[in-house]
């Protein structure tokens, strides 16, 4: 086995290199004058949308997409009386595939905003690229705490927030510890840490050993059931849990094979779209906090919820309607720009904006987290008419206004 | 009793999914001590298998059974094509066969890929299956207590194609001593293209049969490589029954293991890897220092 | 002398012949005027010892280094003119064009194919991040702290690696790279797990130097210190040392047999090339100013070891080109046909498989070589 050649010493390797150098020189040159140019045409704006269009989340990102995209079809593709150029780029499972995707948008298609994100560690790769090439990102799904939330805007949710809303309610119904699951990323940490510090501070007790949360591996982790047998020796009394996409298909399918099948499964996002045909009937039953639901009742959402039927055979998610809020924000801020469009004038726009009538009912951001202030509510799959679909149990808080000045 | 009952369905879970790792992965020391063949595209046929599953198991036993059949050909199919690729470069040793099979193991990707798209796809088994069976007082897929019947079965069956067949006999043969072999008459190149094609058979199936524990996706080929290889090399290259021993110690870390202590699996995995393969390199081809 | 060899060396084994004449070559460097008995040439000397051949060698060296100048300029050059993003893809290149030669230098001189270079590049790069975001944004301290961690951690690891050979030096460098690839992934405290560490902060190349926050500065910055690398590393791989690993690459037996310490040799060269995979490392850091478990996986390695064949095992120049290659095919590719790289890049190594066993920088040769005697018969 000989991967060699001949005595080294004896090729001039440098007329090699000297090939290639001209080759990359030639390439260079041609893309240094084919590069696009931002925003040249007053007319047009050049907008980035990032989402999982592959991976363990692409379930998510699709529906973002899609809604992003329905309030372009249902409003003439212009933000602000400007024709808009949508680049959509891949998020895939995190950070890793979303920083080299936004620096693309960024830097290679000089977009005036970014849009969509599905993950929380995808927002905490990207935020420094935001801060330091100065463009907003107008997120649509959670994110975590930021130091410095300049430019970014949630229309969505901070990824604390579910678990927050939900814990006084799961304390109140489950008489015994609790145990707390989710996978091991920002957004997994985030959307745990959010109940189990308001749960413990409720008076609950968690089932955990240490009463430390248990991570699973994101995002292979495709075998449960080893962990369900750590949820029975604790002697919990019922879990809860954060997964979406892919994870949240397995870990189901596998609650209801496995010992602990009849513990009341309290989860975000656990049941959120096509994943719950997925499931099929392992779903029944389960619990999960949102802040949405396609049978609210307010005139913004029976519009969506009809343009959305309408175009898709499914039923719209929290995603999609975050996303089309994200480009209603832009919308209304791009139209309030006086002056030229820039990424800054975009920024200063949107922290102008005032309140926003949403499918969800009307909410406004607050000024110091760039969130929402918004209602959560509690749902639980059941049968509705001939399919499961998640039913509004009832209210639990309002949750946003804490820190608001 | 009590240390038995709390652990015993991971121990089943490790049972279950060592011997699925044991199908893929004797095709793969097999292949080895015959030729010499490090087949890197072993996990690409273990991905033709899952993907014949996702498309024709629709929910019935015919559908299944189809799946079965498909898989198995393709599989073999693939590993006949890697034969052939392989055999000219016979004569530059392993470095450029295993080279070969990572490139075709590239070109199978982005070919599934593209033909599936690049998400992870749902694999409908039969409803009777995809129930709950009970295990001394514990419940367990009862799908998974099916692929160790199946897996229990398909290593007989080698084993006494191996020990009890003329086949079995020139395989035997070609791993020990290909010059008398051909002196008998019988090609080792036949052999070798045989041995191959049988262990993508091989690999296939227990895609086919695996698909609801390690499922259809762009990354299951590489996961399952990883695994194989994992698997031959803490049993030693060549050696059958060191693969079913490792294969078993594997599934019993990512199970067992998962549970007792989660964040140390893959530590415990490619340390064991690194391990054997140092103290041991005579037992490796190429591998004495 | 020749004649009597003809008889001693066994018909058709080149690969004996070679390293024969190499050891050969190798003991005159040591030992120009051939004093030593035992090591005395055997198949006649090979290199100039004469002073018309030293001469002749010193040109052929400032033509050499002249040729660099224009490169280097060249290369240089291609910064100014391109566009930031394919600055910053050109600075990665340069960076994982670094990992490629330390695969260049263990795969094509040592001898040792391996899947595990990837691991000293990513305690090199962690190491540069860490210490960034620690508050140290200087570029030599990067570049410093990640030479002596990644060559510290390449020696401990080597003492237990280089005790294999072939297919099992394979695996047991897969096995340590993925590994280190866990580790990133799982200590979470530390590496930020597997979204990674981002917001580092724009490198200083030296005290003194405001921070480049332009791309053309941070690509010249990458390019020089990779430059300075190569250089160091052409210059030791070009000298006896060189020669020595060569030795020890072809003919193991016959090296061990005139007494050369072989462990300590390839020891040597696996600790160097993990050195300089280390460097690439905080050079990607740099670069993209992101690092994540993603970017020092079992992908990365295995495409690099395919970047290393492609450009020819043993040629510096072809670790480049193959590194470009990869990096080019994956992001440049991306726009008009999403999706296909590895069909691409599949096609490559097969197709180099089959028809380039010396990678392009063996067809170069075999081209020049062809010249040559179409020449040498007119």
């Amino acid at each position: 086995m000989s991967p060699h050649r001949m005595s080294p010493h004896r090729r001039r390797p440098w007329r090699l290199t000297a090939a290639v150098i001209s080759l990359f020189v030639v390439v260079a040159a041609a893309s240094g004058c084919g590069g696009k140019t931002s925003g040249a045409d007053p007319g047009r704006v050049r907008i980035g949308f990032l989402a999982s269009l592959s991976g363990t989340y692409q379930a998510v990102g699709t529906d973002m997409r899609d809604g992003f995209q329905l309030y372009l079809d249902t409003h003439g593709n212009r933000f602000g009386g400007r024709a808009v150029d949508l680049v959509v780029a891949d998020e895939g499972d995190g950070g890793p595939t979303a920083v080299p995707a936004a620096t693309k948008l960024i830097k290679s298609d000089r977009v005036v905003a970014l849009a969509g994100l599905v993950g929380g560690g995808s927002v905490a790769g990207v935020v420094p690229l935001l801060t330091e090439n100065k463009i907003p990102l107008v997120g649509a799904n959670g994110r975590p705490e930021l130091k410095d939330p300049t430019w970014v805007w949630t229309t969505s949710f901070m990824s604390v927030e579910p678990g927050a809303a939900i814990a006084q309610y799961v304390k109140e119904h489950v008489d015994g510890p609790v145990f707390a699951i989710g996978p091991d990323y920002q957004g997994g940490w985030d959307e745990l840490k959010g109940f189990t510090d308001a749960y413990v501070k409720a008076g609950g007790k968690l089932a955990n050993p240490d009463g430390k949360t248990v991570f699973t591996p994101f995002p292979q982790t495709s075998n449960f059931l080893p962990y369900f047998t750590q949820v029975r020796n604790s002697g919990a009394k019922a879990v809860y849990c954060f997964y979406a996409g892919r994870a949240a298909v397995d870990f189901v399918k596998q609650y209801r094979q496995s010992d602990i099948k009849d513990l009341p499964l309290y989860g975000a996002f656990l049941t959120e779209g096509s994943v719950l045909d997925a499931q099929g009937p392992a779903a029944d039953g389960i619990f999960n906090v949102l802040n949405y639901s396609p049978d609210l009742d307010n005139a913004a959402n029976r519009t969506f919820v009809a343009a959305w039927k309408a175009r898709h055979d499914r039923s719209p998610t929290t995603f999609a309607m975050a996303s089309f809020d994200a480009a209603a924000v832009l919308d209304k801020a791009i139209a309030g720009i006086n002056g030229p469009l820039t990424p800054q004038a975009v920024n200063d726009a949107i922290g102008r904006l005032g309140p926003i009538d949403s499918p969800r009912g009307g909410w406004q951001f607050n000024h110091t987290t760039h969130a929402p202030v918004q209602k959560w509510y509690l749902r639980q799959v059941r049968t509705d008419g001939r399919a499961l679909a998640n039913v509004v149990v009832q209210d639990l808080a309002t949750l946003g206004n804490s820190t608001d000045k | 009793m009590g240390l038995v009952d709390a652990y015993l369905i991971p121990v089943v879970d490790g049972l279950a999914y060592g011997l699925l790792l044991f199908t893929v992965a004797a095709g793969l020391t097999v292949a080895f001590s015959v030729g010499g063949v490090l087949n890197l595209a072993h996990g690409s046929l273990y991905a033709l298998g899952v993907y014949t599953a996702a498309t024709l198991s629709d929910g019935t036993w015919t559908g299944l059974g189809l799946a079965v059949g498909v898989g198995t050909l393709a599989g073999a199919a693939g590993g006949g094509v890697l034969a052939a690729g392989v055999a000219p470069l016979a004569g530059r040793g392993h470095l450029a066969q295993a080279l070969f099979t990572f490139g075709a193991a590239l070109v199978v990707a982005d070919g599934l890929t593209s033909l599936f798209g690049p998400d992870e796809l749902p694999v409908t088994i039969p409803a009777g299956l995809g129930a709950s069976a009970m295990i001394a007082g514990h419940r367990y897929p009862a799908y998974r207590l099916a692929v160790i019947a199946a897996a229990v079965v398909l290593a007989g069956a080698c084993w006494l194609v191996a020990a009890r067949t003329r086949v079995g006999a020139r395989v035997r043969a070609a791993v020990d001593d290909p010059q008398m072999l051909a002196c008998l008459g019988v090609n080792p190149r036949m052999v070798q293209a045989g041995v191959l094609a049988a262990a993508g058979g091989l690999a296939g199936l227990a895609g086919v049969l695996g698909a609801p524990i390690i499922g259809p996706g762009p990354g299951t080929a590489d996961a399952v490589l990883l695994l194989s290889l994992l698997v031959v090399v803490l049993g030693g290259l060549g050696r059958v029954l060191g693969a079913l021993v490792a294969a078993f110690v594997v599934g019993l870390i990512q199970t067992l293991g998962v549970t007792l202590a989660a964040g140390w699996a893959p530590f415990l995995l490619f340390a064991a890897m690194a391990a054997v393969l140092v103290a041991r390199p005579a037992r490796t081809a190429g591998g004495t220092a | 002398m020749s004649g009597a060899d003809a008889t001693i060396r066994p018909a058709g084994s080149g690969g004996m012949g070679r390293g024969g004449e190499v050891t050969a070559a190798a003991a005159v460097a040591m030992d120009p005027t051939g004093e030593a008995g035992i090591r005395a040439p055997r198949h006649g000397s090979r290199l100039p010892v004469t002073v018309g051949g030293l001469v002749a060698t010193a040109l052929a060296s400032a033509r050499g280094v002249i040729g660099y100048a224009v490169l280097g300029l060249l290369a240089a050059g291609a910064g100014a003119v391109a566009d930031a993003y394919t600055t910053v893809t050109l600075a990665r290149i340069l960076a994982l064009g670094l990992l490629a030669v330390s695969v260049a230098v263990v795969t094509g001189w040592a001898g040792l194919p391996s899947l595990g270079q990837v691991a000293p590049f990513a305690v090199g790069a962690y190491t540069a991040a860490l210490l960034a975001r620690a508050g140290h944004p200087i570029g030599l301290v990067h570049v410093g702290a990640a030479l002596v961690a990644a060559g510290l951690f390449a020696a401990a690891t080597g003492l237990a690696v280089v005790r294999t050979r072939g297919t099992a030096f394979l695996m047991v460098t897969l096995a340590v790279g993925e590994l280190t690839a866990a580790v990133a992934a799982r200590w979470t405290s530390l590496t930020g797990g597997s979204d990674g560490l981002a917001g580092i902060p724009a490198t200083r190349p030296v005290w003194g130097v405001p921070a480049l926050t332009d791309d053309r500065h941070v690509y010249w910055y990458v390019l020089a210190v990779t430059a300075l690398v190569v250089a160091v590393t052409v210059a030791v791989l070009r000298s006896a040392a060189g020669l020595l690993l060569t030795g020890v690459r072809d003919h193991e037996a016959r090296m061990r047999a005139c007494g050369h310490p072989v462990a300590v040799y390839l020891l040597a060269a696996y600790t160097g090339a993990g050195a300089i995979a280390g460097v690439g490392g905080a050079l990607l850091v740099s670069a993209q100013r992101y690092i994540s478990p993603a970017d020092v996986g079992f992908e990365v390695a295995a495409l690099v070891l395919l970047a290393v064949i492609v450009g020819g095992t043993t040629s510096i120049g072809g670790a480049f080109v193959g590194a470009g290659l990869i990096v080019g095919t994956r992001d440049w590719l991306a726009g008009p046909w999403p999706g296909h790289a590895p069909l691409l890049l599949g096609t490559v190594l097969i197709a180099t498989v089959y028809l380039l066993p010396g990678g392009l920088a063996g067809l170069i040769d075999r081209l020049r070589q062809r010249a040559a005697r179409l020449g040498v018969r007119s």
